[in-house]
C-alpha cells in the first residue's frame, strides 16, 4: 500500500549481487520444468526477495503484502480493469449523490474463510478502526483523507459522505474489510500487533494456510469464493518463498524451485527474456526518482539554475544504461499510465540553452577552470546525495558528469539510506536524488504532499524541498477537487508545466517493475495494477498433477 | 569446577548489560527511523508521529532505556517494529536455523580443520603439504558469500543443467513438498539443503584452523617429549595422534571458543545467499529498518555467545591439557 520496502529492483547495496551478476549473467539456457507439489490443479512456487508484512488492511506497511491482501487473501469494495477504470467487486453496485456521498450495494454471496458472510458491518468496522488516529493506519492516509463518515444502511448497503467533492471519489475505496467478529475486541492500539496480522481469516480466493517468516508463506485455493468474482482458483496451492538475493532467485528461477519471480533486477531482463522457458514481466510502477533541490539554500534559490540542470541531464542516456531501457522519463507527478496524464513532454536534453540559463543567473567561468563562478567568485559546486543502493550510486556519477559538461560541479555522497531521510526530512541537504513510490492510481495527493506550500514548513512532510508558490498552491487544490477528468488533466497539465518552468525538484524517470515467470504458469498477467493482479487466474499448463 | 562455573556465569551478567547498554545508545545514536522505509509522499507528518508513538519513540532515550532494561530483564522482549509479533518470536523461529547450520559447521570445521593441520605437519615440505597450503590459504582468503555463489553455480544450477544426479537445491532449509515427504526422505531433502551453506561456512573457516593446527604441531613436534617417545619405539601413529596432537589442540581450543561468534557472523552472509531464515537474517533486516527491539535482542544474544564461547573455551581447556585446574 502506502509504504514500499526499497529493496527489491533497486534494493539497498549487495556486493554479493554487484559481484555475483557478471558471473550468473553467463549461465543462462535452462532444461525441463520444475516440478510441482501438491495434488489436483497443482501449485506454483513465487519468489519473492523480502518478507510479507501484516495480512491486515489497516496496519499493513508493505506494497507486496497491499497485494497479497487485495488479490489474494481479501475481497476490496472496488478492483481496477486493465484501464484504470473502477469496477464493481464487493461492492457489486454504487451511487454517487451529488459529489458528496456514495452508496455502495454489497453482494451476499462473499464469506469470511471462517464460514461468516462479509456484511456492511464489517466495511463499516474497517473504515472506523483506518480513521481512528491510534492505529495510525496507512490505508486512512492512503484512501479516507476525504471520506468523512460510513453509516451502515442494511446489512449489505453503506453510506460513506465525502468531507468535500472531489475527483476519482470511488477510487476512495479500494481496501478491502477486515471480519469484525474476529477483531472487535482488540484495543486499537494493539491492533499492530494482533496474531492475525500474521494469520489472517480473509474472503478472498485463496485461504491462508501457513507462514514461516523469512522463510515461505502457503495459500490454498478458496472452493467457496463466488463464480461471479472469478470462482475458486484453478491452481491448488500458492507458495511464496522468500530468497533476499536477486543472483540466487535467478538460479532458483533456471532450475525450477521457484516459477515466479517477483522483482526481477534491470540487468537480470535480458537474460530471461532471451530464455525461451521464461516470459519477462515489465511494465510502468508507482516508483519514480528525482532530484529534489534545497529550495532555501544558495543556489538553488534561483528557479533558473534549477532549470538549467534539469535541462543537463540526459534522462534517457540514464534509463538506457543504466535501468536497460526500463524506465520512463517523467514530466512531472502525474504518472504516464493514469487516465488524468495530461501528456506533457518532459524536459528535452538541452545543453545550450541550460549554459545560456546559468549565464543569465550570472554564472560564468570566470577563472577558465572548467567551473562556472558567481560574480563573487563562489564557484558553482554543491553536494549532491543519495543513499548507497546500486542504482542510486550508479546515477549519481552519471548525472555529475553530465553537469560537468556545462560548467556545474556537483561533489557526491553516498549515506546510508536512513541518513539520507534524516538529512532530507531535516532539510539539511543541497540536493538529494531518491524516489518516492505512489500509494494507488488517484493521483492528487502526491503533488499536495510535495508541492503545496502547506508543507513547506512542515518538519517531517514530503515538501523537503520546501518549495512554495501560490500559483502551484491554486492549481493543485483545483486539480483535487475537480470531477470532470477533462477538467483535471487540464489542470493537472497546468500544474505539471509550472513545475518544469520551476523545476523545485527534478522529475528524473518512472521506474518500470519487473517480474519474470516460468512458461509453464499461465495466464500470469502484470500491469500497473500490480505483478499479483491475476494470481486468482493462475493456472498450470496441463492442469498440473 | 561448579563453583568455577556458577563464578563465571555471575560475571557475566554486569558484562553483557554493560554491552546491550553500549549496543542501545550506539543504536539510538545512529540517524533513523522505523518509519523510514514509509516512501509514500501522501504519509502525513501527524501519521508518522502517531508510529513513532505506537512504537514507544516519542520518550526520551533515558526513559526509554529504564523501559527497556526493566522489560528486558523480565524477559521481555517487546515487540518487533517490521514483524509485529513478540520478539522471542522472531528469535525462537530463526535460531534452530542457524543453530543447524553453524554447529554442523563448527563440527566439520574443526574435523577437516584439524586432520589437515595434521596431515600438512606429519608431510612438512612435502607436494602433498604445499597443495594443502595453497587450497587452504585459497579458501582462507575467500569471502564466504563469493564462495557460496560459486558453489551454488557449480553444483545446483550447472549440476541441474548438465543433469548431474547430485544437482543440489540451490536455497533454502526444506523442499516446498516437505510436508509430503516419509520421514526417511525428510531427513534426506533436510541434508541436500544443507549441503551447500554448511559447506562455504566450513570451508573458509575451516583453512584458518588447518593453518593453525599446522604451526602448533610444528612447534610440539620439535619437543623433547616427543623425541622421547619416538626413542621408547611408539609408533609414529601413537605419537602423532596421542602425544603430538593433545598437547598442540591447546591453543587450537581456544580458538573454539572465539570461533563460535565467528561462525555466527559468517552464518549472516551465507543465510542471505542460501536464503536460510536465521538470526543472521533477522539482525541484518532489523538493523536496516531500525527495528530497535530485534536489533537489542538479537545484539544481545550474540553478545551471549561471545561470552559463552569464552567459557566453553576456558571448559575445553582443562579438558585437553590436565595442568590447568579450576577451583
Amino acid at each position: 500500500m502506502t509504504a514500499r520496502y526499497v529493496r527489491g529492483v533497486v534494493g539497498r547495496g549487495s556486493v554479493a549481487a554487484a559481484m555475483a551478476l557478471a558471473l550468473v549473467a553467463a549461465v543462462a539456457g535452462c532444461g525441463r520444468e520444475g516440478a510441482d507439489a501438491g495434488a489436483r490443479g497443482g501449485s506454483v512456487v513465487v519468489g519473492m526477495r523480502a518478507d510479507f508484512g501484516a495480512f491486515n488492511p489497516i496496519v499493513n506497511t508493505d506494497i507486496y503484502t497491499d497485494e497479497l491482501i487485495k488479490y489474494a487473501l481479501f475481497t476490496p469494495l472496488i478492483q481496477y480493469d486493465a484501464e484504470l477504470r473502477p469496477r464493481p467487486y464487493l461492492a457489486e453496485g454504487w451511487e454517487m449523490e451529488a459529489d458528496t456521498a456514495v452508496v455502495f450495494r454489497l453482494r451476499r454471496d462473499v464469506r469470511w474463510h471462517d464460514g461468516v458472510p462479509v456484511t456492511a458491518e464489517d466495511v463499516k468496522f474497517t473504515f472506523d478502526l483506518a480513521k481512528d488516529p491510534t492505529t495510525a493506519s496507512l490505508l486512512a492516509s492512503a484512501y479516507l483523507s476525504q471520506v468523512e463518515s460510513a453509516t451502515v444502511v442494511d446489512s449489505f448497503t453503506i453510506r460513506f459522505d465525502f468531507s468535500r467533492p472531489h475527483a476519482q471519489a470511488i477510487e476512495d475505496f479500494w481496501w478491502a474489510p477486515v471480519p469484525k467478529h474476529l477483531l472487535e475486541g482488540i484495543p486499537a492500539e494493539q491492533l499492530r500487533t494482533a496474531p492475525f496480522n500474521v494469520s489472517p481469516v480473509g474472503s478472498g480466493p485463496y485461504r491462508f494456510v501457513e507462514r514461516r517468516a523469512n522463510e515461505r508463506l502457503v495459500l490454498e485455493r478458496n472452493p467457496d469464493f463466488p463464480a461471479a468474482l472469478g470462482g475458486p482458483p484453478a491452481l491448488e496451492r500458492v507458495f511464496f518463498r522468500i530468497i533476499p538475493e536477486a543472483p540466487t532467485m535467478l538460479a532458483e528461477l533456471l532450475t525450477g524451485g521457484v516459477q515466479v519471480d517477483i522483482p526481477v533486477a534491470p540487468d537480470q531482463a535480458a537474460q530471461i527474456a532471451e530464455n525461451d522457458a521464461l516470459e519477462l514481466f515489465a511494465f510502468p510502477g508507482r516508483t519514480f526518482y528525482y532530484i529534489g533541490w534545497n529550495n532555501r539554500r544558495a543556489p538553488f534559490t534561483d528557479a533558473r539554475v534549477r532549470r538549467a540542470l534539469a535541462l543537463a541531464i540526459d534522462r534517457r542516456e540514464i534509463i538506457d544504461a543504466l535501468l536497460y531501457g526500463h524506465g520512463t522519463p517523467a514530466a512531472g507527478p502525474i504518472p504516464p499510465w493514469s487516465p488524468l496524464d495530461p501528456g506533457v513532454e518532459p524536459l528535452p536534453y538541452d545543453t545550450a540553452e541550460a549554459a545560456e540559463l546559468l549565464e543569465q543567473a550570472g554564472w560564468t567561468d570566470r577563472n577558465r577552470d572548467g567551473i562556472r563562478e558567481d560574480a563573487r567568485g563562489t564557484p558553482l559546486r554543491f553536494t549532491l546525495t543519495t543513499s548507497d543502493a546500486p542504482l542510486n550510486r550508479a546515477v549519481v556519477e552519471v548525472v555529475q558528469a553530465q553537469l560537468r559538461r556545462v560548467g556545474v560541479a556537483a561533489d557526491i555522497r553516498i549515506v546510508e539510506f536512513q541518513t539520507l531521510l534524516a538529512q532530507h526530512r531535516g532539510r539539511d541537504f543541497d540536493a538529494v536524488f531518491t524516489n518516492w513510490v505512489l500509494d494507488n492510481f488517484q493521483v492528487g495527493s502526491a503533488p499536495m504532499a510535495l508541492f503545496h506550500s502547506r508543507w513547506a514548513n512542515v518538519a517531517g512532510s514530503a515538501n523537503r524541498s520546501s518549495y512554495a508558490n501560490p500559483r502551484a498552491d491554486a492549481l493543485i487544490e483545483s486539480g483535487i477537487a475537480e470531477t470532470d477528468p477533462r477538467a483535471a488533466r487540464r489542470i493537472w497539465g497546468d500544474l505539471t508545466r509550472l513545475l518544469q518552468e520551476e523545476q523545485p525538484i527534478t522529475f528524473m524517470f518512472w521506474l518500470n517493475e519487473l517480474a519474470a515467470a516460468r512458461r509453464n504458469v499461465q495466464n500470469v498477467e502484470m500491469d500497473p495494477r500490480g505483478e499479483l493482479v491475476s494470481i486468482a487466474r493462475w493456472s498450470l499448463a496441463g492442469g498440473g498433477r | 569446577m561448579t563453583a568455577y562455573l556458577i563464578r563465571r556465569v555471575l560475571g557475566a551478567i554486569p558484562l553483557l548489560l554493560g554491552v546491550a547498554t553500549l549496543i542501545f545508545i550506539v543504536l539510538n545514536l545512529a540517524p533513523g527511523d522505523p518509519t523510514a522505509y514509509y516512501v509514500s509522499p501522501g504519509v502525513a507528518p501527524e501519521v508518522i508521529e502517531q508510529v513513532r508513538r505506537n512504537f514507544g519513540l516519542d520518550q526520551p532515550l533515558h526513559i526509554r532505556y529504564v523501559r527497556w532494561i526493566g522489560a528486558f530483564l523480565t524477559g521481555n522482549f517487546g515487540y518487533s517494529f517490521g514483524q509485529n509479533r513478540p520478539v522471542s518470536d522472531v528469535i525462537l523461529d530463526a535460531l534452530p536455523n542457524t543453530l543447524i547450520l553453524a554447529g554442523a559447521s563448527l563440527v566439520l570445521v574443526f574435523l577437516l580443520g584439524v586432520a589437515v593441520g595434521v596431515l600438512q605437519a606429519v608431510r612438512q615440505h612435502s607436494w602433498l603439504d604445499r597443495v594443502l597450503s595453497v587450497v587452504s590459504l585459497f579458501f582462507y582468503s575467500m569471502p564466504s558469500f563469493w564462495l557460496g555463489l560459486m558453489l551454488m553455480l557449480i553444483f545446483a544450477l550447472k549440476a541441474y543443467e548438465w543433469g548431474w544426479p547430485i544437482a543440489l537445491p540451490p536455497t533454502g532449509v526444506t523442499s516446498i513438498d516437505y510436508e509430503f515427504l516419509s520421514p526417511g526422505e525428510r531427513i534426506m531433502d533436510r541434508l541436500r539443503h544443507m549441503v551447500l551453506p554448511v559447506t562455504t561456512l566450513t570451508l573458509v573457516l575451516a583453512a584458518g584452523i588447518a593453518r593453525y593446527t599446522r604451526g602448533q604441531m610444528l612447534e610440539v613436534v620439535r619437543q623433547d617429549y616427543i623425541r622421547t617417545a619416538r626413542a621408547k619405539g611408539l609408533p609414529e601413529r601413537t605419537v602423532i595422534l596421542k602425544h603430538a596432537l593433545r598437547n598442540s589442540l591447546i591453543p587450537v581450543v581456544t580458538l573454539l571458543g572465539l570461533y563460535l561468534p565467528l561462525l555466527f557472523s559468517g552464518a549472516v552472509f551465507v543465510e542471505v545467499i542460501f536464503a536460510w531464515p536465521g538470526m543472521g537474517r533477522v539482525i541484518v533486516d532489523a538493523i536496516f529498518e531500525r527495528d530497535y527491539p530485534v536489533v537489542m535482542a538479537t545484539s544481545f544474544f550474540f553478545a551471549g555467545m561471545v561470552v559463552l564461547g569464552s567459557l566453553v573455551a576456558d571448559l575445553l581447556y582443562a579438558a585437553v591439557d590436565p595442568r590447568i585446574r579450576y577451583d
